[in-house]
């Protein structure tokens, strides 16, 4: 029971992040059937950024702010950073090629993606970073879950992710930007002959589903420590691979992908072996495009003849 | 505020934040990098004779190439060989008169990388042999391209069994995982180990390894289990969790030794209580657990009192090093004696590279330095098929002060 739980948490943490991730390739598959290759160096930008933070306010060793005020402006850190990277290639990169044939935005994501990774290449040097979360919260400051002790970090990046994910879906449902969201999802046309702004809607939804990706990124550095310039290559994998599970498109299928993907991961590795990993995990990919095609939640596309 | 104003104030912050990532580094960083990526060559010459001991007399004008990761997350590895064979050849030109010239190739550790740079450096007719590359994937890879150009490449850190009878040309002055494998499971029998985790990641150094290990552990009645990652993964917790409480040791072959810094980092959020040990590619700043257990194939430089003069200059000019600097620095000097014998026979040929660089790698077989003549106070000779005669490997414990302590 105690290994079954502990894996559970590590599943959970893992697939906080691909969750995260997930809803911002879903997000922007839903508004402009793109599929955004680049999101995941956006992820490792917010990752960067959040360890810049951290530097400026002394590190892991000597900050100079409250731990729980350090960990807030990292994560604001790397949602500013975030944020402005995806709006930035929305308007460069995608933007233009909106009216051109879905082969030239996919391409062009391509390329922003090994843009991104050169830049950060360039920025940061191949050197791994660290951002010594042990130093800054000790592995004794842990809650009880069970028989397992869970470490404080962990706890606050699943909880973070909920929250995030509750507000989001809040946002998409309760607000007027939110249904103006939804609205260019469905149909793009329609929604600007209804008077909604679908570009200032389309800069939105990248600069949400950027700053998501931030958050996990700097979610990453504080769990797992390790952060560099190839670390959104991977990572943009699994969450495009969680966010087409669920359902792309759906943003209820992006966070149930997420989890479940990270769940994957953790079982096959606790049950089978680490090197069957990423077996099982696009393997599980394979069989739901195979046996439901939209995803778990996505729904059915509907075609007029 | 104007939304102009607002967002000028965000790019502002942007950027302050991105010069902070940029410029921020741990405790355990090192040197920053500078090479793009991509396969690239940059040229480091010697810099022209200003003291004179024993200058030869006809002033020797050559190439020799250096492979390493100078860049990536083995670059701990890379960077301290370049920078000692840099010093290596300052110190031969000013010494010789001569003017061989440093030619760097960037592996990045990767094997795809080596076959690229490989072709890059026999094409280069300049180049009469090669210091390194590191690791024995990469050697693996450049192997068939070295071999039939008759290239020598001494590589002072790969360590897979075998190599040698594979690639005519390839040397090497350090000891394999065959004196490794033994060293370090008699360390863990001595400490009384019941139980072992050994965890490879996949490369061809640390499948080698690990069997090795996993055979001699079991020959000596320890129970051993085992598991695989491979080196991109970032979170080991899920495997962490696999490890029994009650597993004496965690032994780790592995290359990026960030990667067993997170490991460990896990092994203690999960309350378990189990020394790691690290194979000499874990012989690095960015792996610092205290109480854990690193091997080494050479000495620790400043405990050998002879060769401090040559440490204190190095260390005038660079800011770090480890256990993987000296021993490029003998291969390199190695390799220049070898290039200076060929030269003042006249054997240098402008014209026919392959047979300048078989002539060099004949003269690399002959060497036979006695340990006056070497940095780590050793003799330094090669075996009938170019392995290092003789050479032992050195178990160390991480002091909490970051130090090691020799234990084995």
């Amino acid at each position: 029971m105690e290994f079954f739980l502990q894996q559970t948490v590590n599943g959970l943490t893992l697939g906080s992040v691909y969750a995260l991730l997930a809803l911002g390739y879903s997000m922007v598959y839903g508004i402009l059937k793109l599929l955004n290759f680049a999101h995941g160096e956006v992820y490792m930008f917010g990752a960067f950024a959040g360890y810049g933070v951290l530097t400026v306010l002394g590190g892991a060793s000597s900050p100079v702010v409250p731990v729980w005020l350090l960990i807030t402006l990292m994560f604001a850190g790397a949602i500013v950073v975030s944020s402005a990277i995806g709006v930035a290639l929305e308007r460069f990169a995608y933007r233009p090629l909106r009216e051109a044939p879905r082969i030239a935005p996919l391409i062009s994501a391509i390329g922003a993606s090994f843009f991104l990774q050169a830049a950060a290449l360039l920025m940061f040097g191949s050197r791994s970073r660290s951002y010594s979360t042990p130093t800054l919260v000790d592995f004794s400051t842990s809650i009880p879950f069970g028989p397992i002790r869970v470490w404080m970090v962990r706890v606050l990046v699943i909880v973070t992710a909920v929250v995030l994910m509750v507000l989001l879906t809040l946002w998409v449902s309760r607000t007027r930007t939110g249904k103006a969201v939804r609205a260019v999802s469905f149909d793009r046309e329609a929604a600007a002959m209804m008077g909604i702004d679908v570009d200032k809607v389309i800069v939105v939804t990248f600069l949400i589903g950027s700053a998501l990706a931030g958050v996990a990124g700097v979610m990453v550095g504080l769990v797992f420590g390790r952060i560099f310039h190839l670390m959104g290559f991977f990572a943009g994998l699994k969450a495009f691979t969680a966010a087409v599970v669920g359902g792309i498109g759906s943003i209820p299928g992006a966070m149930l992908g997420g989890l479940l993907i990270g769940l994957a991961e953790a079982y096959s590795t606790g049950y089978i072996g680490a090197l069957y990993q990423n077996l099982i995990v696009f393997g599980i990919l394979i069989v739901v495009l195979l046996v439901r095609p939209r995803g778990l939640l996505g729904r059915p596309e509907l075609v007029k003849v | 505020m104007r939304k102009g104003s607002i967002w000028r104030i965000v790019a502002l912050l942007m950027a302050l934040t991105m010069v902070a990532a940029a410029c921020g580094s741990d405790s355990d960083d090192t040197t920053t990098t500078t090479a793009a990526a991509a396969a690239t060559t940059t040229t480091t010459s010697g810099p022209a004779a200003t003291t004179t001991t024993a200058a030869a007399s006809t002033p020797c004008v050559a190439s020799i190439g250096i492979m390493g990761p100078f860049t990536g997350d083995a670059a701990f590895i890379g960077q301290v060989q370049l920078n000692w064979a840099k010093y290596a050849v300052e110190l031969f030109n000013g010494d010789m008169g001569s003017n061989i010239t440093l030619i760097e190739f960037d592996t990045m550790i990767d094997p795809a990388q080596g076959a690229i740079l490989a072709p890059q450096a026999v094409d280069d007719s300049d180049i009469v042999g090669v210091i390194g590359p590191a690791g024995s994937q990469v050697v693996n890879a450049v192997g068939p391209i070295f071999d039939p150009a008759q290239m020598a490449f001494i590589s002072p850190s790969s360590t897979e069994v075998g190599l040698a009878e594979k690639y005519d040309f390839l040397f090497r002055n350090v000891p394999l995982d065959d004196v490794q494998g033994p060293t370090s499971a008699a360390y863990m029998v001595a400490q009384g180990a019941q139980k072992v985790f050994v965890i490879d990641d996949q490369t061809s150094y640390s499948t080698g390894l690990a069997g090795t290990i996993q055979s001699e552990l079991e020959t000596a009645g320890v129970t051993v289990e085992t598991d695989s990652v491979v080196q991109d993964a970032t979170d080991f917790s899920a495997l962490v969790s696999t490890i029994p409480d009650d597993t004496d040791f965690v032994y780790l072959p592995w290359q990026i030794a960030s990667n067993g810094e997170i490991l460990g980092n896990q092994l203690a959020e999960q309350g378990k209580d189990i020394t790691i040990f690290g194979s000499d590619g874990m012989d690095s700043a960015d792996f610092n657990i205290a109480g854990s257990v690193v091997a080494a194939f050479a000495p620790d430089l400043a405990a050998i009192p002879d060769s401090a003069d040559l440490l204190a200059g190095y260390l005038a000019q660079y800011d770090e090093t480890n256990t993987f600097g000296p021993v490029a620095f003998a291969a390199t000097k190695v390799l220049l004696e070898a290039v200076d014998r060929v030269c003042q026979a006249g054997g240098i040929d402008s014209g026919d590279a392959t047979a300048t660089r078989a002539l060099v790698a004949a003269e690399v077989a002959l060497t036979d330095q006695s340990a006056d003549e070497t940095i780590l106070r050793a003799p330094l000779s090669f075996t009938s098929i170019g392995e290092l005669d003789g050479g032992a490997y050195f178990i160390s414990e991480i002091q909490p002060d970051g130090s090691y302590l020799v234990v084995g």
